[in-house]
């Protein structure tokens, strides 16, 4: 079913270490079992993908219908409550169960590969991880099959219209505690990457050879850490208000609607390049490797990538240009959003600069990339548009904000995805999507992605809304939006194509061999689909683009490797981490815990509470022991009958 | 190319163009939305803050836009140029191994600072004047209050008092004077709103515990769309309003007018019997709610709002009063001089001579009257004239998932007629 089950390393499971009934060490290497009790990044981040890919599903379907509804005037497909409910569910699960888990997807499966580790540094934390956004996800959708219904007050949920005056049902609680639950697993797992990239880089693998993928998962993950918590606690507050009544943003006892604002643009600018900068890192392995030549300026696209996070925490407010905050704090905030750009810039100039003078080859995921730099250039542009505030004041919550943000976050994030996964799936599955399909999916949804957004920055000069459920004949806005929405379904089709392709792909596709791209990074070095250990020794770097100096300096790397191997056998074979369904068990915890408190019921949060502090408790008992592995010459796992520890 | 394979690609290309122009006409639309001229356009501006807010798009579009046809001209150079377009050329031996040239990089990171430059400056100049007033300008500034309810709009005119009443009080259409600043006070009463004359000034927002405010100017007399542009619940969409700009003298008429209590109609008035009058009464879901009369002149339109309707009918237009109080109108709405004191609804003392009613989403005419207030939960859906807002009753008591309970106000269709010949006639 996935890629490590197709591994040779399946049959063979170690043998657990006899400890009480409730310690009990799954080895399950098939069925339900091992799913849930994984601890393999491989895995988990197959499973990111795959819940990734369902609710970018989920989201494009609203998306559908969202542009169904404004295809002409004064239609009645949605009612405005089930408009408003649409757009919020739309961004929300775009932002926080596709994108950002796609990027964590990528972040579990490829980068402890490219720094030569065998997993990363806490893998129980990682499964931790992975089930509560599963419980998050679950949380916010809940509502789709409540009297309640899904949360309706924007994906930005300014106060005061979420407090229970204005939404008295329980949907604004779901989206609260599923956000909330969203942050924990991100936190967790972004500490998890930053300790990763930290501490198990391989021999060599200094902190300027890593690949830009790598380092890109490093500052996003830091973006992570950092700017979650003023959005977890712009939520607790909230949480506060509504279920025990306090005053944080409750106007007619003296609370400040303007601080929810403030929290969470401080958490939602940062969270804008959270998603791009993995788009931005997958982009820079993508071009090189088609361009057969190393990234152009590597130092400058990592710091400008790092200054692109350090100044991130510092334009929030743009976001606010017409919250009235006075002259000079908007001219601030203008000069510093026009300072980021310049790092933007930079990494254009770079990718370029990667494929002057370089052998293009092609193939699916480079058209994905140059799709991504002419996309993310024209959304750059209107970013640097947005930045004069005075502009601002007539672009901000029209079309022309939702055409720049698409063009960034599709034409950006999503296309540097897609691209991503046509480029790692020999890797993750050892099979290769026809070129052929991937770039006719690639055409459709170039066209169908500038066919929808394009017209939508002349509707928002010509004055149209966001977040408006209909409007009316006479305002010039009709041709644009029938244009729009024609786009929509071609875009619709286009994604279509793409995944029919890769399931197809996934079952039957074309068997490669490893390295089929002629790729620069150490993952390629792995046969594929990958082993569950990884590496069955670990690799010492000498040079950036480790993989490509690798297959260019094959002797020397051939005798240094033998030696590595016979010193660590003698230090027991290679050290694997045990499987444990404690984390999943945590996490129902939080899951049921979560529930409870959205509908406002101590018992049910407590009991939630009791299992999640059980799970985890157990899970500290566990211990960090694992089991260690003998490989043979093939490098298949030799069972001598003593693989506890 | 071939002059044949060329005539195939023209003919494909022609009937490409043919079938996209046929896909326009089906939609019966018109293929220049690029030109951005309608009603709330940003581009085609009526007064100077809208103004110098173009002008710093405009600096900002030409910058980008050089800056975007030397990029993508190299970028396309680039992929062209050195596009493998064989296996042999792919498989060649590998390019130089460079790994970048700090000059040229340094070098464009100067360039892109420069560009930002000619962005900053007018951007900065632009920030304080359309923060405030000029100084030149301030001494003859009129000043109102606006106020976002959900969903519509109070306007207050606070140096228009009137006897033992307070301060001049509308809604939904703020009528200012032409050629004179006016400074807008922002103020919500229940969550955030934002406040867009898109041809007049972009928005500010109206939120709670906060004094907002922002200023235009409109060059001459017109007619401007606004719109609430923050998302504030159900019919958000639907939060609009209008400004009417007058010149100096017609502005004094219209204050005078809109200061005395409502109009009383003189049974000699009578020419035509209303109740004869046929109402539309089959309207669909969102139907456009505008005649072609509005959107051709609609100055001249909101003037002939102005004058008394032709048709007027006292004895009905007494029934509706009447029928104003029975139906419990009168604790939400004002009409000052008849009866009703409320405040968390529009003052409807002189409603008759508004263009618009339902916060500007339904053009002021016998058929959308009512249409509006027999069903004013499918016009404008949430609506609290429908379901009530704190202790005020509405035309239903609903609970939280929006089920009726219980119904408090059902209008019959005569008691519909009789209102809309009372609302409508007072001027």
């Amino acid at each position: 079913m996935d890629a490590t089950v197709k591994s040779s390393f399946t049959e063979h499971g170690a043998a657990a270490p006899s400890k009480s009934f409730v310690l009990w060490t799954p080895t399950a290497k098939t069925g339900l079992m091992s799913w849930l009790t994984t601890v393999d990044h491989k895995k988990i981040g197959f499973l990111y993908g795959v819940f990734a890919l369902f609710f970018f599903l989920v989201g494009g379907v609203e998306a559908l219908l969202i542009r169904l509804q404004l295809m002409v005037p004064n239609n009645t497909v949605l009612t405005a409550q089930q408009y408003n409910t649409m757009f919020t569910m739309h961004a929300t699960t775009m932002i926080f169960l596709a994108v950002m888990p796609m990027g964590a997807a990528f972040f579990n499966f490829i980068m402890p590969l490219q720094i030569g580790a065998r997993d990363v540094a806490f893998p129980r934390l990682n499964a931790f991880s992975l089930w509560t956004f599963v419980a998050g996800a679950i949380i916010l959708n809940i509502g789709w099959f409540s009297p309640e219904g899904a949360p309706n007050g924007g994906w930005f949920g300014y106060a005061p219209l979420t407090s229970k005056e204005f939404i008295p049902l329980h949907s604004i609680d779901f989206w609260v505690l599923g956000l909330q639950l969203l942050g924990v697993a991100s936190i967790a797992a972004a500490l998890n990457f930053i300790v990763t990239i930290i501490n198990l880089r391989a021999p060599g693998m200094t902190m300027m050879r890593l690949p830009v993928f790598t380092w890109m998962t490093l500052i996003t993950s830091f973006l992570i850490v950092l700017s979650f918590p003023a959005i977890t606690i712009a939520l607790v507050e909230l949480m506060m208000d509504r279920t025990f009544d306090t005053n944080f943003f409750e106007v007619s006892n003296g609370g400040m609607p303007i601080l929810w604002q403030h929290l969470f643009w401080v958490f939602g600018h940062p969270e804008v390049y959270i998603l791009i900068l993995p788009a931005m890192g997958i982009v820079s392995e993508i071009l090189p490797t088609f361009s057969r030549k190393p990234l152009f300026g590597y130092p400058i696209v990592v710091f400008s990538g790092a200054s692109i996070g350090f100044l991130g925490f510092g334009v929030w407010s743009h976001h606010m240009f017409t919250t009235g905050m006075g002259t000079v704090a908007t001219a601030a905030f203008a000069m510093a959003t026009m300072a980021i750009a310049v790092p933007t810039g930079v990494k254009i100039f770079n990718w370029i600069g990667t494929l002057w003078g370089g052998h293009l080859k092609m193939r699916t995921p480079m058209m994905f990339a140059l799709g991504f730099i002419w996309m993310f250039m024209i959304g750059g542009f209107s970013g640097v548009m947005h930045s004069a505030a005075p502009a601002d004041a007539q672009q901000q919550d029209s079309y022309f904000v939702v055409a720049h943000f698409h063009y960034v976050l599709i034409g950006g994030s999503i296309f540097a995805l897609l691209g991503g996964i046509h480029y790692w799936f020999p890797l993750m599955f050892g099979r290769q999507v026809s070129d052929f399909w991937g770039k006719l999916s690639f055409w459709v949804i170039f066209a169908g992605f500038n066919i929808t957004f394009f017209p939508m920055h002349f509707l928002g000069l010509n004055g149209m809304p966001r977040r408006t459920f209909t409007y009316d004949t006479n305002m010039g806005w009709n041709t644009a939006n029938f244009i729009s929405t024609i786009g929509a379904l071609i875009l619709g089709v286009g994604i279509a194509v793409y995944f029919a392709v890769m399931v197809y792909t996934y079952f039957k596709g074309k068997k490669v061999g490893r390295d089929p791209w002629d790729a620069r990074t150490l993952e390629w070095s792995l046969p594929n689909p990958p082993p569950e250990y990884n590496y069955a020794v670990i690799p010492t770097v000498h040079a950036r683009d480790a993989f490509w100096y690798e297959k260019h300096h094959q002797e020397e790397i051939a005798k240094e490797k033998a030696e590595h191997a016979k010193a660590e056998d003698a230090h027991g074979g290679l050290h694997m981490p045990h499987q444990s369904i404690m984390p999943f068990i945590a996490s129902v915890g939080v899951l049921i815990g979560a529930i409870g408190a959205s509908y406002h019921h101590l018992i049910p949060a407590l009991i939630g509470g009791v299992i999640m502090f059980i799970g985890i408790y157990l899970w500290s008992l566990e211990g960090a022991d694992g089991y260690h592995l003998h490989l043979d010459a093939d490098g298949k796992p030799v069972d001598d009958g003593h693989g506890k520890h | 190319m071939s002059l044949n394979s060329l005539l195939t690609t023209s003919a494909r290309w022609s009937r490409a163009a043919l079938a996209l122009g046929s896909l326009a006409l089906f939609a019966g639309c018109d293929l220049n939305f690029f030109k951005m001229d309608g009603p709330q356009s940003t581009i085609e501006v009526a007064g100077p803050v809208a103004r110098e807010q173009l002008k710093v798009f405009y600096v900002t579009c030409w910058v980008t836009f050089v800056i975007f046809v030397i990029v993508a001209s190299v970028l396309a150079y680039t992929t062209i140029k050195f596009k493998a377009r064989t296996q042999a050329e792919e498989e060649a031996v590998p390019p130089e191994q460079g790994h970048g040239n700090p000059l040229i990089e340094l070098g464009l990171i100067g360039a892109s600072v420069l560009a930002l430059v000619f962005i900053a400056v007018p951007t900065l100049k632009a920030i304080w004047y359309t923060y405030d007033v000029p100084e030149a300008d301030k001494a003859h500034t009129y000043t109102v209050n606006a106020t976002g309810y959900q969903w519509w709009f109070r306007f207050e005119y606070p140096n228009e008092q009137i006897d033992n009443v307070g301060p001049l009080v509308t809604a939904n259409e703020l009528v200012v004077p032409a050629g004179r600043p006016v400074h807008v006070n922002l103020r919500t009463n229940d969550v955030i709103h934002s406040f867009w004359i898109p041809k007049l000034a972009g928005k500010v927002d109206m939120i709670p515990n906060r004094g907002n405010s922002l200023w235009f100017k409109a060059d001459a007399p017109g007619y401007f769309w606004g719109q609430c542009a923050e998302y504030c619940g159900d019919s958000h969409a639907v939060m609009r309003f209008r400004v009417i700009a007058l010149e100096e003298k017609e502005f004094a008429a219209w204050l005078a007018h809109q200061k005395t209590a409502a109009r009383d109609v003189a049974p000699a008035a009578a020419t035509a019997k209303f109740a004869s009058l046929q109402l539309k009464t089959d309207w669909k879901k969102n139907e456009y709610g505008y005649t072609g009369k509005l959107d051709a002149n609609p100055l001249q339109a909101w003037r002939d709002k102005q004058q008394p309707e032709t048709n007027e009918d006292p004895a009905l237009i007494a029934q509706g009063r009447a029928k104003f109080k029975e139906h419990n109108c009168v604790t939400c709405h004002t009409i000052r001089g008849h009866d009703g004191v409320g405040t968390t609804a529009p003052n409807l003392t002189h409603i008759g001579a508004r263009s618009t009613i339902a916060g500007g989403l339904l053009e002021n005419n016998a058929d959308q009257l009512a249409r509006w207030i027999s069903h004013p939960d499918v016009v404008k859906p949430g609506n609290h004239m429908y379901g009530g807002i704190g202790a005020m009753k509405g035309y239903v008591d609903k609970d939280k998932y929006g089920k009726v309970l219980k119904t408090n106000i059902s209008l019959k269709p005569d008691e519909v007629v009789a209102l809309v010949a009372y609302l409508q006639s007072l001027k």
